[in-house]
């Protein structure tokens, strides 16, 4: 028989994973869907599951020394609506899904769905966001690149959940978000583009590259970003097509129901040349 | 007395916009059962044999056994059968319909029938022809023969799903010794034409009512017979209410759509004159032709689309092939060939190094020209006075201006087009036969006994609009049930844009002949019954005469932006400019616009639905991408009044004539965007990409 729990706080949610293993919702928002039913018949849950909507003690949102804290069952809604939230992470969240989902979904779902193209996820690779997990008996803050292993595949033990996912606030003078749906809004991305750079007297300081939907997990190479570091704005752009080069290698998309591999390889490194020829 | 255009509210508007108005999947009956339908794993295989599981007490398999009468759908041939016997031709095709309380039980029971298949080679594409259609005007041999220069192209054009907000459904029940059917349908006797056939009924065996319809587009003109067959024999055996509601994912698997098609377009000219043209069109009807002829029929008419070509080879083939059927949708084969129409007048210009404005205008359609089934344009023609108003408003001329360093490419595009308003040639008298009734009871009560439907394009409003304003009563003495085939005549289908010129018009004269007696207590009933103008002349098996008894015009301006990065397309504005008579309800019009317009334009560069396998790829509103109003982008729409003498008020068509522009439009705005010819819809990203990919393009 297949349980369903609603758990009065975190600790005792924990209580309960400690001995079972459950499937975990918060907003629903992909869970429902993948579970979908005939209509007037339950949702086909055919695992443990528990429902953490109603944890107040994962609902929160605060900016803590130069950083975001955002606990797991906050909406995004909510969170662009918080004047500290990176304007990045506002940018994707404007532009996911419908109104009435985002006042459901959340980071923490995002980041547990493990989806190539979960929307928020390349924006937390660009910020080198932490995901605090927490066991029963345990607690450990990951970074989110180490977190995702694969296409819905993540480090997090069955006894455990998402907290709390940890932003630090970064300075950039020129950010840019594309997310390539098939329309303007409600849709999946075919491909998505996040790039950040911080330039200060004609130098660039910091660049940050990632890549959504493209590759098994956010493609973000760390390698690459520090091989430019320290250039000029013009030696930077010079090198356009080395840097075209360098990604492409990395660009290794699927074709599907809603795209192809050509297109959304040529889109993903056009926007890359978009954005170092308009820096 | 008021103009009839002036708007009014719509009659259903409250109970639709407050949610009271009752959908069949609302409607909960004492004892009722669920039904699902059991389908092929297969693509084309032969059944060698089925094994149903032991049911329970209270639960049923309905299957090809139980049918009394013939195993097909009545619908124009004796081709597509109602329960698959020993062959399957599509995938997902129905074999039963298991009937029970609990929906759980009955999906066990589903997941337990094993039916052992002999799996043969699928056909997909342009290969296996079931009709074939010919004709010709003129002497296209001489314009060959004179001519200097070819110019061919081949157009494609694929599937489009209706996406009506309701699901296909349907509740059945046994009563006073009927079957009866309560349907979100569009044609009400073709359901009980098609039920009546399937169980080898009297006539009156049979009712069929129609429950608020959320959403047709077509998707429900013929489709619902097949459902209704299905859910009458269950009711016919069990004797009990039975509800059969598609889930989205079964019903844009296994239903009707529009059909892909491949036309060869072939222009024979001479010191820049277009001496002839030869139109070639497939398209593919998947597994069973259902009204795929009569699809291929109206897009082998349209082949000139506005314009007039005096000499003409016309040749067309319906395509089987072992995907779901496909049918009726808003426009009915028109969509296609416009399409193909407009992009190719621009190639040809673009060939012959010609402003696209001025070939359109020398060819453009006049009254007294001859159709391309050689009939001839009876009534006055006003598209250049339609298309001064819109260049005008639209400021035609200066709507693009390069500009390099945008991130943008920018594009404007315009279709010129027309509709052929209700049924192919004389299709009227000899299929449909509309007749409508008015009945005056002695409260003062005008009801309005047809079978049109009110899916949306607000029928009722207008059909109540043209008796109040004859009989000079108010809308409120006016009542227009939801036809119920137990006490309405057959006033034929809601379909083919036929419904305010041929069914309003009926009742139009019906309510004339009211007039006189409607100061009298008493009752009355009036009765009129379709007659064909004398001077339609249709020969159907040659394609020659007059196609339609009048036609509705547009032209459509589309100004979009596509991306240089992503080669996504921005529609930035959309002016439109229609003639369809006269309106009879100004907004009424206007919404049909706006939605036919946005449903076009979808059409022509969004909606992308394809079969991979013979399996559709594209089957939840999530992959399905068709606009949102995001996507929307300002709409201008105009009306010009030409009334057409034996319409009410003047009234031609207007449903399916918004949408036929969109698509030609849209496209040639991205063609002029990127400079490059586009040749298929819809014009997506991915196929931009590969346009600016091609060098030689």
């Amino acid at each position: 028989m297949v349980k369903h729990i609603i758990p009065n706080s975190l600790s005792e949610a924990l209580d309960y994973m400690s001995k079972d293993e459950y499937k975990i919702v918060s907003g629903g928002t992909d869970l429902m869907v993948q579970k979908r039913a005939w209509a007037e018949t339950p949702p086909k849950f055919d695992q443990n599951t528990i429902y953490i909507f109603n944890l107040m003690d994962l609902k929160y949102i605060k900016k803590e020394n130069n950083k975001i804290i955002i606990g797991a069952n906050y909406p995004v809604e909510k969170i662009k609506d918080f004047k500290s939230t990176p304007i990045l992470l506002k940018k994707a969240i404007e532009i996911m899904a419908s109104p009435a989902l985002r006042n459901l979904a959340t980071i923490a779902g995002n980041i547990g769905n493990a989806s190539p193209a979960g929307d928020t996820l390349p924006i937390l690779y660009v910020h080198d966001a932490l995901v605090k997990i927490v066991s029963k008996n345990n607690s450990r803050i990951v970074p989110i690149n180490e977190v995702i292993l694969s296409v819905r595949k993540t480090c997090i033990n069955k006894d455990e959940m998402i907290k709390e996912i940890i932003i630090p606030i970064l300075e950039f003078t020129k950010t840019s978000f594309v997310k390539v749906g098939g329309r303007k809004a409600d849709a999946i991305s075919k491909t998505s583009f996040t790039g950040a750079v911080n330039v200060k007297d004609g130098i660039v300081k910091d660049i940050r590259i990632a890549f959504g939907a493209v590759n098994v997990t956010v493609v973000r190479k760390k390698e690459i970003e520090n091989k430019y570091k320290g250039l000029s704005v013009l030696e930077l752009q010079s090198r356009i097509n080395e840097i075209l080069n360098d990604y492409e290698p990395f660009i290794k998309p699927i074709t599907d129901q809603r795209s192809n591999k050509d297109y959304r390889k040529q889109v993903s490194l056009n926007l890359l040349k978009e954005f170092i020829n308009n820096l | 007395m008021t103009d009839i255009s002036k708007t009014i509210k719509k009659v259903d508007s409250d109970e639709k916009a407050t949610g009271k108005a009752v959908y069949v999947s609302d409607i909960k009956m004492d004892g009722m059962l669920y039904a699902k339908t059991f389908r092929s794993k297969h693509q084309h295989a032969l059944i060698k044999s089925i094994k149903y599981p032991k049911l329970e007490e209270g639960y049923y398999i309905i299957d090809h056994n139980d049918i009394k009468g013939k195993n097909f759908v009545k619908i124009i041939f004796e081709d597509m059968v109602v329960f698959a016997d020993k062959k399957v031709n599509y995938y997902l095709e129905p074999i039963a319909l298991v009937v029970g309380k609990d929906k759980l039980i009955i999906e066990k029971i589903i997941n337990e029938i094993e039916v052992e298949y002999e799996v043969l080679e699928p056909v997909y594409g342009y290969v296996n022809s079931e009709i074939n259609y010919h004709f010709t005007k003129g002497n296209i041999e001489r314009a060959k023969m004179d001519s200097e220069k070819t110019i061919e192209y081949t157009y494609d054009t694929g599937y489009q799903e209706q996406l009506y907000i309701e699901p296909q459904g349907m509740i059945g029940y046994f009563e006073d010794n009927q079957v009866v059917l309560n349907g979100s349908i569009q044609c009400p006797y073709y359901v009980k034409n098609a039920v009546v056939s399937i169980l080898g009924s009297d006539d009156d065996y049979v009712r069929v009512i129609q429950a608020t319809v959320g959403g047709a587009f077509g998707g429900k003109e013929e489709f619902p017979s097949l459902l209704a067959c299905h859910l009458a024999l269950a009711v016919d055996k069990i004797k009990k209410p039975i509800k059969l509601i598609y889930e989205r994912e079964e019903d844009m698997e296994t239903t009707t759509k529009r059909h892909p098609a491949k036309i060869t377009l072939k222009a024979y000219t001479k010191n820049n004159k277009i001496l002839g043209m030869s139109s070639n069109v497939a398209i593919d009807g998947g597994a069973y032709i259902g009204l795929s002829g009569v699809v291929l029929s109206r897009a082998l008419i349209a082949s000139t689309g506005a314009y007039t070509i005096d000499n003409l080879e016309v040749t067309g083939d319906v395509f089987l092939t072992n995907t779901v059927p496909n049918g009726a949708f808003r426009g009915f084969g028109a969509p296609q060939m416009l399409f193909a129409v407009e992009m190719f007048i621009h190639h040809i210009a673009k060939d012959l190094n010609i402003d696209p404005l001025v070939l359109r205008r020398q060819y453009l359609a006049k009254q007294g020209d001859a159709t391309s089934t050689s009939g001839k344009f009876r009534d006055p023609i006003i598209m250049n006075e339609m298309l001064k108003t819109i260049l005008e408003i639209s400021d035609y001329k200066k709507l693009v201006k390069p500009n390099l360093k945008s991130k943008y490419y920018e594009g404007v595009g315009m279709s010129w087009f027309l509709h052929g308003c209700g049924f192919t040639g004389s299709g009227e008298a000899t299929h449909i036969k509309a007749v409508v009734k008015l009945k005056k009871t002695k409260d003062g009560l005008v009801h309005i006994l047809i079978a049109a439907v009110d899916m949306g394009q607000g029928v009722k409003t207008t059909m109540k609009k043209i008796v109040a304003n004859i009989l000079n009563i108010p809308i409120e003495k006016v009542v227009y049930n939801n036809p119920d085939t137990n006490f309405v005549p057959d006033s034929g289908p809601t379909v083919a844009s036929r419904t305010i010129m041929i069914v309003g018009g009926l009742v139009a004269r019906a309510a004339l002949k009211l007039k006189k007696h409607y100061r009298h207590l008493d009752e009355k009933t009036v009765t009129e019954t379709f007659k064909q103008p004398e001077y339609i002349k249709w020969d159907e098996e040659n394609f020659k005469g007059d196609a339609y008894p009048a036609y509705s015009w547009g032209i459509n301006i589309v100004k979009v932006e596509v991306d240089k990065a992503t080669y996504q397309v921005n529609l930035k504005n959309v002016w439109s400019i229609y003639d369809v008579g006269k309106a009879i309800d100004e907004q009424i019009i206007l919404g049909q616009a706006d939605g036919g317009t946005m449903q076009g334009l979808g059409y022509g560069y969004l909606e992308v639905m394809n079969a991979v396998d013979g399996k559709i790829a594209q089957k939840n509103v999530t992959d399905y991408i068709i606009p949102t109003s995001v996507d929307t982008p300002d709409m201008e729409t105009y009306l010009m009044d030409n009334p057409y003498p034996l319409g009410p008020y003047g009234a031609k068509g207007a449903g399916e004539l918004t949408l036929v522009g969109g698509a030609p439009a849209v496209a040639l705005a991205i063609e002029n965007a990127i400079g490059k010819k586009v040749y298929k819809i819809p014009v997506t990203p991915e196929y931009i990409m590969e346009l600016m990919n091609d060098d030689e393009n």
